[in-house]
């Protein structure tokens, strides 16, 4: 428990402090938040489309998809919040540079992929995917309960726990090759399979997207939750798939880190 | 000219040396067109899409396969390194060497996209081959128009970006900038969707403006929408884009690099 | 505290062939070679030590301090730390241990170096109290305490180099690995830290392991030198002995009112370096006196002295020779 207490105060540290760097380059935190606005331009246009044609998706009105594609564009914000410390693993493998944090008594993996959060990414998708979601949720007429809430809210977190586990092993790939940049495309590609709700593609896809690399877990879960949607196998799934991709992240972590010889001898 | 021809293949050089890195990358780029696809197949099996967006199902297909591509091969990078050139000091090595500065970059440029063709070019004569079989009327002509228009485009694309990186005279933080305006750029292009779909007033500015020609009008020529009228008219845009972005380059260097002279790099 | 037995580390990299052909070999096909960094080195240190690496670069220095404090596994060997093997790089032992490198650093580059500190404070779960005295004392031993709320961007590299050791002493680690902590750095602040990490070692009897390749480190440091050299150990033991080990000969300089010819000089012993005012011999010691007493009653000498050969020079001998038994 102490221990616990101990991770939550350095990150409380960390996001401290990387908002304090950041700040000392206000121009560079806005024109990042503008960048996150850019990309949020495409993901919109999703949405302008769909409402456009007017038509459903399955059992999804256009105010439910809106409601995905709303949690889809928070999940964004959220992984961007440390989706840099992920990038940086492969040079800092290369460069060496792992070898003080290699010396500190907390766990390596929470130090490299922690330590720097930019929150010029979180809020421009914090702002508009609440909004979309609040704004879905209400025009659907979905239930506004404790309850629903409280599940929406805690399959959000585990689709947290599961984008963490998933996204972090291109980049733990670095350990073993010299470039990751095509393989790490490919899995920024694959978040983007999210932009819609997995009901638009076929069987197949979304059985692979749901049980094998559960990337469609993430943010179709929560939704699907609210509508009353989730058979009762899911929502254990739901549950289970981050805790087992995160074990198996972690042991692939230590495996990788064995192969760390750092680049000056 | 031999100097340039060596900068030529130096660049040839540096794509090819990422291995697998490149070839996951163009797979990468592919997964867009994935989305992309099955969103359109979905509404315009289940709605009346056609009539909606103008466009037939065909056309917006082949739009979609065709735009990421024609994006890919105009796509840039090299305005981040004008701007280290132009901060640290850089430009020094170019001005007292006898190669100038926007033809380095630009053969630079082009040496890049030679890797690149040689993985998109057969894809995009697949992909063509494919909708010709599939019906579509494509004249030795047209495809001819469509390869000078997208010359014509890398080119275009090539002085506006010259011209973006330039700004780095000016701007002091300008990395994350150059992030946005490459996403909205690519956006305004119509590189993700044809603008002209949402009508009216985008439709009109689309045609006004510079970007649209880097992406959406050749590929608005092979997939048949444009006649030969509308293609006159398109290559007078193009062209004068270009003279007015290679006039401002002109300027912009002028009085950059006296600028730059005078800080002292 | 510290005993290391047969430590080896090979390293692997990869072939690169240059031009097009070669990039589109390296694209399906690379080449693996070997490197052997450090072969078969065995010594041990006793707590409160204070021990200097020295060696050319490339030598294996550093990648024996990196095995030493558990960065790196060991290809074979045994290395044992404070009763801990570094590389299972269990909590405890990490709590004992802390590492500085010159080329490395550790602070948040845009924010005042006393914010790395609290961070420091927080991983290693110091108290408040003890935090508070150790940044007050070692902050005013290293005359930093104004520069505490400065960003790390704006201090020299003499200052940022401070405070990347004072962060290393937060936890008070029993063992201090050290890897080139002065390079840069101007005279005056590898004085100061030289200065800093004798305190540090004499009043808390913290075991010190500093590598260097800069000679004045080790000299004014470290009672014993291990000189390490392609990877193996060539020299252990007193700096100051290791002429002795080159057959003890002294250097001879004399000065003369008159130009004597190269070629009269050499009659009496190796000649150094000879000019119209005089000339340095290389005299064996016990030789000294005869040598001597011969140049003064045969040569016009207006004045003489007497040397050792510069330590840099017997290292430097190291670097060539591989390994000595003393």
């Amino acid at each position: 428990m102490t221990k616990i207490r101990r991770y939550c105060k350095l990150m409380g540290v960390f996001a401290k402090y990387s908002l304090m760097s950041a700040l000392e380059y206000r121009i560079n935190f806005v024109t990042g938040m503008t960048v996150e606005m850019g990309w949020m331009v495409i993901k919109l246009m999703y949405v302008a489309i769909i409402y456009k044609a007017g038509t459903n998706i399955g059992i999804l009105t256009p105010d439910h998809i809106l409601l995905f594609i709303g949690t889809y564009v928070l999940m964004t914000g959220i992984y961007m919040l440390y989706f840099g410390n992920f990038c940086s693993i492969p040079g800092m493998v290369q460069q060496g540079e792992l070898d003080l944090y290699l010396v500190k008594p907390v766990s390596l993996q929470f130090l490299v992929t922690m330590r720097r959060l930019e929150f010029a990414y979180l809020l421009p998708n914090l702002a508009a995917g609440v909004f979309m979601i609040v704004t879905g949720w209400r025009l659907a007429g979905l239930p506004v309960s404790a309850a629903s809430i409280a599940g929406f809210l805690f399959y959000l977190a585990c689709g947290c726990l599961l984008t963490y586990s998933l996204f972090l092993v291109p980049y733990i790939l670095g350990f073993w090759i010299i470039s990751v940049g095509g393989i790490s495309d490919i899995s920024n590609a694959l978040w983007d399979f999210n932009n819609m709700p997995s009901m638009i593609y076929g069987k197949w896809f979304r059985r692979v997207g749901t049980y094998i690399l559960p990337i469609f877990v993430i943010t179709n879960f929560p939704g699907l939750f609210l509508m009353g949607e989730l058979s009762p196998f899911s929502c254990v799934w739901g549950a289970a798939a981050p805790v087992l991709f995160f074990v198996l992240v972690r042991i692939f972590w230590k495996i990788s880190l064995k192969r760390y010889s750092s680049a000056s001898s | 000219m031999s100097s340039y021809r060596c900068v030529f293949v130096m660049g040839v050089e540096q794509a090819l040396e990422y291995r697998m890195s490149f070839f996951l990358s163009m797979l990468s780029a592919a997964f867009p067109i994935v989305i992309q696809t099955t969103m359109w197949n979905y509404l315009y099996r289940h709605s009346d899409a056609a009539a909606v967006f103008g466009y037939q199902q065909g056309e917006i297909l082949l739009y979609t396969l065709l735009a990421t591509i024609v994006s890919q091969l105009g796509g840039t990078g090299f305005e981040w390194e004008m701007n280290s050139d132009i901060k640290m000091g850089g430009l020094n090595k170019y001005l007292i060497r006898p190669v100038e500065y926007k033809g380095y970059q630009f053969f630079r440029f082009l040496g890049q996209k030679i890797p690149r063709l040689m993985v998109i070019g057969p894809v995009m004569t697949v992909i063509i081959g494919g909708a010709v079989w599939q019906g579509l009327p494509v004249s030795p002509g047209r495809v001819l128009v469509f390869l000078g228009s997208l010359i014509l485009g890398a080119i275009l694309n090539f002085s506006i970006f010259y011209c973006i990186g330039l700004l780095a005279f000016w701007l002091t933080d300008v990395d994350k900038l150059f992030g946005t305006i490459s996403i909205v750029l690519t956006v305004v292009s119509g590189g993700v969707f044809p603008l002209d779909i949402f009508g009216g007033l985008v439709e009109i500015l689309v045609n006004l403006a510079p970007f649209g020609y880097t992406t959406q009008f050749p590929v608005n020529i092979i997939n048949g929408r444009f006649g030969w009228e509308r293609m006159g008219v398109g290559f007078v845009f193009q062209t004068g884009w270009i003279l007015v972005f290679v006039c401002l380059g002109e300027a912009m260097w002028r009085r950059g690099i006296r600028r730059y002279a005078a800080v002292g790099g | 505290m510290i005993t290391v037995e047969h430590l080896r580390k090979e390293f692997t990299y990869y072939k690169k062939m240059t031009g097009i052909r070669g990039s589109l070999h390296n694209l399906f096909h690379r080449e693996a070679l070997t490197k052997e960094a450090v072969r078969d080195i065995s010594f041990s240190v006793e707590k409160g030590e204070m021990i200097g690496f020295l060696g050319p670069n490339g030598a294996g220095k550093t990648t024996t301090l990196k095995m030493l404090s558990g960065i790196l596994y060991p290809t074979g060997g045994r290395i044992e730390v404070d009763g801990f093997i570094p590389w299972e790089r269990k909590d405890e032992f990490k709590r004992r241990i802390s590492i500085v490198m010159g080329q490395k650093n550790q602070l948040w580059w845009d924010l005042p170096a006393s914010d790395s500190f609290y961070l420091n404070k927080c991983i290693f779960g110091v108290d408040d109290g003890a935090y508070r005295d150790i940044v007050t004392e070692l902050s005013e031993m290293l005359e930093v305490k104004e520069l505490l709320n400065v960003q790390v961007r704006r201090l020299s590299l003499g200052e940022r180099m401070k405070m990347e050791i004072l962060a290393a002493l937060i936890h008070r680690p029993d063992i201090l690995f050290l890897d080139e902590p002065t390079i840069g750095l101007d005279i005056l602040s590898q004085k100061k830290i030289r200065e800093f990490l004798k305190i540090c070692n004499e009043q808390w009897k913290t075991t010190v392991i500093i590598t260097s390749h800069y000679m004045a480190d080790i000299e004014a440091l470290c009672d014993r030198t291990v000189i390490i050299n392609q990877g193996q150990l060539v020299y252990d033991g007193k700096l100051g002995e290791v002429n002795q080990l080159l057959g003890k000969r002294k250097l001879l300089t004399v000065k003369t009112s008159a130009t004597v010819e190269t070629g009269q000089w050499e009659a009496y012993a190796p000649v150094r370096e000879a000019s119209d005012a005089g000339a340095v011999l290389e005299v064996p010691q016990e030789k000294v006196q005869e040598v001597l007493t011969a140049i003064l009653s045969g040569l016009p000498v207006e004045d003489f002295t007497v040397t050792e050969i510069p330590i840099e020079e017997s290292i430097a001998w190291f670097y060539r020779k591989e390994v000595v038994t003393p």
